[in-house]
């Protein structure tokens, strides 16, 4: 299993990774949308969770960007408002919403769903 | 005057509730910082447990993160207080710098906000007789139209200089262009109007130039009807 993170919050994915690799969960860290897709086109992720608001490229507009790159690519919305789960513009997906502060257990949960689902 | 007024009553609520999302914004953030720290310090708390060796470095740098992440919240607290307290008044004496501080400092709480820079940060000016909320409406609104022009990786000045019996000249020098029709829009125009502020024009299209008055007939008329 291997996450891509992107957040311009440093310490906060860094943190993240961190625990993560903790729980034997690979984790890569971007903190821009930019970073992000220099990255996607070197390694292949399992679930990219994305800060929806980024200087630059915005959360919505990277994961566009990243499924152009990799069409079975997972993503999670991490956000500063309540957890929440919105369908997709097309009907056909559902984003995954969730708040700040994270909870990791739920996180790692919410991956594996994803990953199955695929 | 009135009419006017109460015309702004909507956009204001508008500027207080963006302005206050995006604290929340970032105390949230902070909070997630300072979330996933203990939570890590909870994981090497469980290793060691386990007999791993805890190394001391990590620990220091947890907790320096975390004493970090504190100040952080208590800057933005205050920062959130001095704004909130912006409506207790309707008139008052400001000072401009300070309020250009808090503008600048409320407006990096947004994704796309740049750097900005006070040149001469020490000078001293006159206060001026104004609507601190409506002033910093302004100002807030300004910035906003200013970091897009400049993009995320741009840096705007702002240069003062007074202006004898009048005013307080106000420079946004920007990194990148700002498209002259673009600006003001209405919303600007209107608030710029109750304030008496006027844009002067000038010659280049990285530069926005304002005359803050030291005091006008609109604003004496607010206070009388305070």
């Amino acid at each position: 299993m291997k996450i891509l993170l992107v957040d311009d919050e440093q310490k906060f994915i860094n943190m993240l990774a961190k625990r993560l690799a903790l729980r034997g969960i690979e984790a890569d860290t971007a903190y821009t949308g930019e970073e992000a897709l220099k990255q996607a086109k070197n390694a292949v992720y399992d679930v990219a969770v994305l800060d929806i608001k980024m200087p630059g490229i915005s959360g919505p507009q990277l994961k566009k960007k990243l499924f152009t790159l990799h069409p079975n690519l997972k993503f999670i919305f991490v956000t500063g408002h309540g957890a929440v789960e919105k369908s997709d513009e097309d009907g056909s997906e559902k984003d995954i919403y969730l708040s700040k502060p994270l909870d990791l257990d739920f996180l790692i949960e919410t991956v594996q769903e994803l990953i199955q689902t695929r | 005057m009135n009419d006017a007024l109460n015309d702004m009553n909507a956009e204001s609520l508008k500027f207080f509730g963006k302005v206050n999302a995006s604290i929340s914004h970032e105390l949230k953030n902070i909070l997630a910082i300072i979330s996933e720290t203990a939570g890590f310090l909870n994981d090497l708390t469980e290793l060691a447990k386990q007999g791993k060796e805890l190394k001391l470095s990590l620990l220091e740098n947890c907790s320096n993160s975390i004493a970090e992440e504190i100040q952080r919240g208590f800057t933005t607290i205050k920062q959130m207080n001095r704004f909130s307290h912006s409506v207790d008044v309707a008139v008052m004496d400001v000072d401009l710098l300070d309020i250009l501080d808090l503008m600048i400092g409320l407006t990096g709480f947004l994704s796309f906000a740049g750097k900005v820079r006070i040149e001469d940060k020490d000078q001293k000016f006159e206060t001026i007789t104004t609507c601190p909320f409506l002033l910093q409406n302004l100002l807030y609104r300004i910035l906003c139209f200013a970091y897009e022009c400049a993009g995320p990786e741009g840096e705007i000045r702002l240069r003062l200089s007074p202006e004898k019996d009048k005013g307080i000249l106000l420079r946004f020098i920007n990194s990148g262009q700002m498209p002259v029709e673009k600006f003001p829009d209405e919303k600007i125009k209107q608030t710029a109007d109750l304030l008496g502020v006027e844009f002067k024009k000038n010659n280049s299209f990285y530069e926005l130039n304002m005359l803050i008055p030291y005091t006008c007939d609109k604003i004496k008329d607010v206070e009388k009807n305070q």
